[in-house]
């Protein structure tokens, strides 16, 4: 093995302090080797709402909903998931916010008070109207489960900023996987860790995160007992960089259970600021997530629930004022956080769904699936605030201006982060991989100078 | 002015400021010269394509504008919408000044960027004939044991390096035990094998674990990774539900590897044992290997291109572990186009695709049935499933479908037809009909929601492996894509019957080109290329150890290698085309790979081969004269040291404590299970959610064929060996069945226990001095938490 591949074995996410002594543990190693763009963001929270949250009833306001209401001109003509009615206007007023003037819903008041920091792409589309292959295409670029997660590739090329901590963290209920975890084909230290964001005590995030059995001075005498063991197993054996890595890799695990149980522990915040974030599951999520951020993790996945509550195609309107406010109100409180402790700025905010939704309706009060045209939305990380990109037409169904592509998005999000996602690369199978596949452009226009 | 603006218009600063990059972004993807077949024939990406598709001066005949128009319905570009205002308005300044377009167009530009030519690939060195080797004329040594130390030692030799000496009988014994049982040998084993002072000790060690069934359970595991064993599916919906009978095809690989199956026979049932005509009916279970591979739901009511999309994706997944898997040749790069790099043109994939398009899922009972009757059923199963799967989505939700309930109604009619079918075998094969009972069944009204199964450590609940007497197989049946009905797909099955398929344009199902009959590679063909009869899987099978037969063992044998050495010969075991690596010792790979195959594709044979040589048996300790030379080990100046795999650690754990429940063959079990002591290849291993602790022991990803494991070191895998309760509770386990009462004397036998071998000195005083403050389950724990039980030296 040489030095390189010992190096590249070993470093990145949570790896990298078995080839670093402690003294280094702060410095990042990622596999990144392309030209060094400006990096605006050093880290990454994603909002994942899965299900498809409706646009034209958050973000994207379409009047001629209401002047159409019930017919089915040509242009809505599109084949979704299930059979579809006519246009279903939006019961929602939206009004302008801001010195920008973006309109927004009144269901999101919150995330309206900061949109001068947000850019909302309302032109974005994906390739699949199915919530499986669609969340794949969102988290990986691809339909195939068998490719690398953003998280995965953003851990992969740009290493960790704490090596005790994992590099790649995903908050979501019930400690759930998916395909926003997935390392694919990239070495398993990549792979995004699970932390149950429903529990508050850390230790019922992450399995054997704790040590129940022993307190840390004991449990220190253990592992010097252990040490002292492998050490003389070294000294009989000779020097390998197997056995160096795990005495090294030990010592950082038994850091990470302190630091961790430290870090994910939101009851360390002020009330004032739980209360700000909402106290709810995903209010705790975007707090965590700001709260590892500062420790320098690379990426935070954060998803709003365990299921796929933002898939509406009934009962909209009832569902929608159910569970917006508890969202507006956590995600505003990331951004406005986060810009008050002046992270806002590497930090790179991104919130969306798998897709958005019909604006015909199906079973006449909710929305299919659409993959056509919906919004996300973009906040800090360089990205430039106060900014509504791109349009769909007129009834919100299909993108039509400054059309953004899910490769798109993973393109301009590698970017911020000062990866050339042309040059991002990962052997495999007889070819140089990529996040994005051959696909994407950074979108230049909402890229702030 | 107008005269200022139509020379600014006749520069070529127009073209390359305002119409060049435009077509570079929006166009070329579709219309370049670099593609082997551009859409519609048209390039824009040199000055004669982008000639063709434009009138200097002329905007009104230019169709180039006209497609940009987007006022032909049938004639619009680029198709993701039309291109912005300003952008249209420069176009058509453009060609009102003239269309000048600087471009000058030269060979390099035209020329489609191509890999190796099919005649220049056949030169190319995996794919030539084996051939065996004298071996090499050496300095004069007594160090080889077997012809394959010459190779090694020639190299080693020309480097001015030395072997390293023979490891101590310690360190071999628990060498063999770790790399053919996957499990550490005991104190009483390795004592056995140390006090054995005969010449033949060594070899008598192998040829006994070599015929221990614990060797399947090893090596089984390491083959399973190649063929991406899982039980489920990544997302396992309503269309692609688990697989309860996987279980039968992993039991059936640990069998035929401890029986020693000839690895060309053990390959070929695996893709054809229902076609070969001397096949007994358990060796069916060894098509789990395409009956139980990963597929992706299809939910009908979405459009034919979506549903025929997911189908290719499914073949797709099967020319890549059979062309990966077993050839080492990355096929499934020529796709969208001839391999960039590789003699593999776009032809060869469709080619091998369309046995797979003839190749469909299916269940079959364990016991015998007439094999009319068993083709027949295996049809019926899967058009039942499908009429039940529909009739189920469109009951109860009568919006999302219009027309729903007549729809329905004529599947429910189908289904009755096809029960009454069943119905007439019931009195000679009861099971049969049983297995189909569930689809007549009416579906559950909506608003009940299904029972709920219990819910494993990761939250996903899963139905269980099932003991039932089916196996998870594959039947010739023809799959085509109904899209008659706008509104509803339907994938039909046509048994018996098989499929070329068109060859996919940039992979895409709606630009079908020309019709490929099915054919196996043709760098490799030695014979006639084609397929058939049937599926072509049979032969299919057979031309892989035919015409690709030095190939073939030249894959395995490499991976053997790896197995053992920790390295392969060929640094990319997945990948013998232009871009992997080139054999460290090609005469040696050849040479053993050539022996192999007279030895009848004997693993054993190569096992024994590999483990009798001097080369596996040094020392794998660093020396620094070799570390100058050759730090990586390339040339195996000594052996490499290796962590132990999951499975070996788990189950070796489990042994040490007395704990093991070392029952051969069975249904899977959850991993996380307290009470689960069986050895790891048995635990449950899903697509979607794979076992935590598999996780982040580098299991490889079940989705697709594993080229090797990476092994890693990470804190979340001490955290499971400081903090998890498996160890602890193996501790305890260990402790409380100590016979000795005196602390040295429990001290002793947990080091007997647990690192098969006496402490020295040094570690009982480590010990004693722990045991002044803590207790000895804890130092148990310690024991099993160091690098020794992790690491095979």
């Amino acid at each position: 093995m040489t030095r390189r591949d010992l190096l590249h074995r070993f470093s990145g996410g949570l790896g990298l302090a078995a080839a670093l002594p402690p003294a280094r543990a702060s410095s990042a190693i990622g596999h990144y080797h392309g030209p060094a763009l400006t990096p605006q963001a050093k880290h990454v929270i994603f909002l994942f709402l899965a299900g498809g949250p409706s646009h034209v009833d958050m973000f994207d306001p379409k009047p001629a909903l209401l002047k159409f209401q019930g017919q089915r001109p040509g242009a809505v003509d599109l084949r979704t998931e299930r059979q579809t009615g006519g246009l279903l206007p939006s019961s929602f007023a939206f009004k302008k916010y801001g010195q920008s003037g973006i309109e927004v819903s009144e269901l999101l008041p919150q995330l309206a008070s900061v949109i001068d920091e947000v850019c909302v792409i309302r032109s974005m589309y994906t390739f699949n109207p199915t919530h499986t292959p669609a969340r794949s295409l969102i988290h990986s670029g691809s339909i195939l489960a068998t490719r690398p997660s953003l998280g995965a590739w953003s851990s992969y090329g740009l290493g960790t900023e704490n090596n005790n901590l994992p590099s790649f963290v995903a908050l979501t209920p019930g400690g759930n996987s998916g395909p926003f975890l997935r390392n694919g084909f990239l070495p398993a230290e990549y792979q995004g860790t699970p932390f149950n964001e429903t529990e508050i005590e850390p230790e019922k995030m992450i399995a054997n995160l704790r040590n129940l059995q022993l307190d840390p001075a004991a449990q220190r005498r253990q592992l010097d007992a252990v040490q002292a063991l492998n050490r003389e197993f070294s000294s009989n054996f000779g020097a390998d960089d197997f056995l160096e890595g795990r005495i090294k890799s030990m010592e950082a695990a038994y850091r990470m259970q302190f630091e961790a149980v430290d870090v994910f522990d939101i009851r360390k915040e002020s009330d004032a600021t739980r209360k700000e974030y909402g106290n709810s599951p995903f209010g705790n999520g975007c707090l965590l997530a700001r709260r590892l951020v500062e420790r320098g993790v690379r990426y935070v996945h954060v998803n709003h629930n365990a299921g796929q509550d933002w898939d509406d195609h009934k009962d909209l309107d009832k569902n929608l004022r159910e569970r917006c406010p508890a969202m507006d109100q956590a995600a505003a409180a990331l951004i406005r956080d986060l810009k008050q402790r002046g992270l806002l700025e590497e930090t790179l905010v991104v919130w969306g769904g798998e897709f958005g939704r019909t604006p015909v309706s199906e079973s006449g009060t909710g929305r299919d699936h659409n993959p056509y045209g919906y919004t996300m939305w973009m906040a800090g990380g360089g990205i430039k605030g106060g900014v509504a990109y791109g349009a769909t037409d007129d009834f919100g169904f299909k993108a039509t201006e400054n059309r953004v592509s899910i490769h798109d998005l993973h393109a301009t999000i590698l970017n911020q982060l000062g990866i050339d996602h042309t040059r991002l690369t990962y052997r495999y199978a007889g070819r140089d991989f990529r996040l994005t596949d051959v696909f994407g452009d950074p979108v230049k226009a909402i890229i702030g100078a | 002015m107008l005269l200022l603006l139509l020379t600014l218009a006749q520069s070529p600063d127009l073209f390359e400021s305002k119409i060049r990059p435009v077509l570079a972004a929006s166009c070329y993807s579709c219309h370049s010269s670099k593609m082997k077949a551009p859409m519609g024939g048209l390039v824009l990406d040199t000055k004669a394509g982008l000639r063709k598709a434009v009138v200097p001066g002329k905007p009104a005949e230019s169709r180039l504008l006209a497609a940009l128009s987007y006022k032909d319905a049938d004639l619009q570009m680029p198709p993701s919408g039309k291109l912005a205002a300003p952008v249209l308005e420069s176009f058509e300044r453009w060609v009102a000044a003239g269309a000048v377009d600087p471009r000058v167009d030269t060979a390099s530009v035209t020329a489609p960027l191509k890999g190796m030519s099919v005649e220049d690939g056949r030169r190319w060195w995996a794919f030539q004939p084996l051939r065996e080797s004298p071996a090499p004329r050496l300095k004069a040594t007594a160090w080889p044991r077997r012809k394959i130390d010459t190779y090694l030692l020639a190299k080693l030799q020309e480097k001015k390096l030395t072997p390293s000496p023979r490891a101590g009988a310690r360190t071999l014994v628990q060498r063999a035990y770790i790399d053919l049982l996957g499990l550490r040998a005991t104190y009483g084993e390795v004592e056995a094998f140390v006090n054995d002072q005969s010449p033949e000790a060594y070899s008598k060690l192998i040829d006994q674990l070599l015929a221990s069934p614990h060797y399947g359970e090893a090596w089984g595991r390491h083959w399973l990774d190649v063929a991406r064993f899982a039980e489920d599916n990544p997302t396992s919906e309503a269309t692609n539900p688990p697989y309860p009978y996987a279980w039968r095809y992993r039991d059936w690989v640990i069998e035929a590897l401890n029986r020693d199956e000839p690895y060309d026979r053990f390959v070929k049932l695996q893709l054809a044992a229902d076609l070969m005509p001397d096949t007994k009916r358990d060796d069916l279970r060894a098509l789990g290997y395409l009956g139980a591979a990963p597929v992706y739901h299809k939910d009908q009511r979405l459009s034919l291109d979506v549903i025929y999309t997911f189908l290719t994706d499914d073949w797709d997944e099967r020319v890549d572990a059979v062309s990966r898997g077993l050839l080492g040749l990355t096929v499934a790069c020529a796709r969208c186009h001839d391999h960039k790099f590789d003699p593999i043109p776009t032809k060869d994939y469709y080619g091998l695709a369309g046995v797979f398009a003839s190749t469909m899922r299916s269940e079959r009972p364990t016991f015998e049935v007439d094999p009319e009757i068993e083709t027949r059923y295996q049809w019926l199963d899967r058009r039942l499933f499908d009429l039940s799967y529909s009739r189920n989505t469109l009951s109860g939700e009568p919006t999302t479908v219009i027309g729903s309930e007549a729809r329905v109604a004529l599947w429910k009619e189908e289904i009755a037809k096809l029960r009454a079918e069943a119905e007439s075998l019931r009195e000679r094969y009861p099971q049969l009909v049983q297995n189909l009972e569930k689809y007549w069944r009416d579906p559950a009204p909506r608003p009940v929601p299904p029972p709920k199964l219990p819910a494993d450590a990761t939250g996903r609940r899963r139905p269980g492996a099932s003991a039932a007497p089916f196996m998870n197989t594959v039947f010739d049946a023809a799959q085509y894509v109904d899209g008659s009905d706008a509104n509803y797909t339907w994938i039909t099955y046509k048994a018996g019957e098989s499929r070329d398929l068109p060859v996919l344009l940039r992979g895409s199902v709606t630009s079908p080109g020309e019709v490929t009959p099915r054919h196996f590679l043709t760098v490799l063909s030695t014979s006639d290329p084609a397929l058939g009869p049937g599926s072509g899987r049979s032969m299919l099978a057979q031309k892989l150890f035919t015409d690709g037969a030095s190939l073939a063992a030249r894959v395995i044998v490499n991976r053997v290698w790896g197995w053992h050495f920790g390295k392969p010969l060929v640094a990319t075991p997945s990948d013998f085309g232009t871009q992997g690596d080139k054999p460290t010792h090609p005469e040696l790979l050849d040479d053993l790979a050539a022996r192999f195959v007279q030895n009848g594709w004997s693993l054993k044979w190569l096992h024994r081969e590999i483990m009798l040589s001097a080369a596996y048996q040094q020392l794998s300790v660093r020396r620094p004269g070799g570390d100058r030379i050759d730090q990586s080990n390339i040339l195996l100046w000594r052996m490499n040291p290796q962590r132990l795999g999951i499975e070996a650690y788990r189950d070796s754990i489990l042994r040490i404590a007395g704990n093991l429940n070392d029952q051969v063959y069975g249904l899977s079990q959850d991993l996380d299970l307290a009470a689960n002591h069986r050895r790891t290849i048995y635990g449950r291993v899903g697509r979607g959610g794979l076992n935590g602790l598999l996780k982040i022991y580098d299991f490889p990803d079940p989705s697709q064929t594993s080229p090797g494991r990476d092994l890693t070191i990470t804190p979340l895998q001490q955290l499971f060996v400081m903090n998890g309760t498996f160890l602890r509770a193996q501790a305890q386990l260990l402790a409380k069945s100590l016979k000795e009462t005196e602390p040295t004397a429990q001290l002793k036998e947990l080091y007997r226990q647990i690192l098969s071998r006496d402490p020295s000195p040094k570690e009982l005083d480590l010990a004693l001095s722990y045991l002044a403050d803590g207790s000895i389950d804890e130092y148990a724990h310690v024991l099993l938490s160091t690098n020794e039980v992790l690491f095979r030296k």
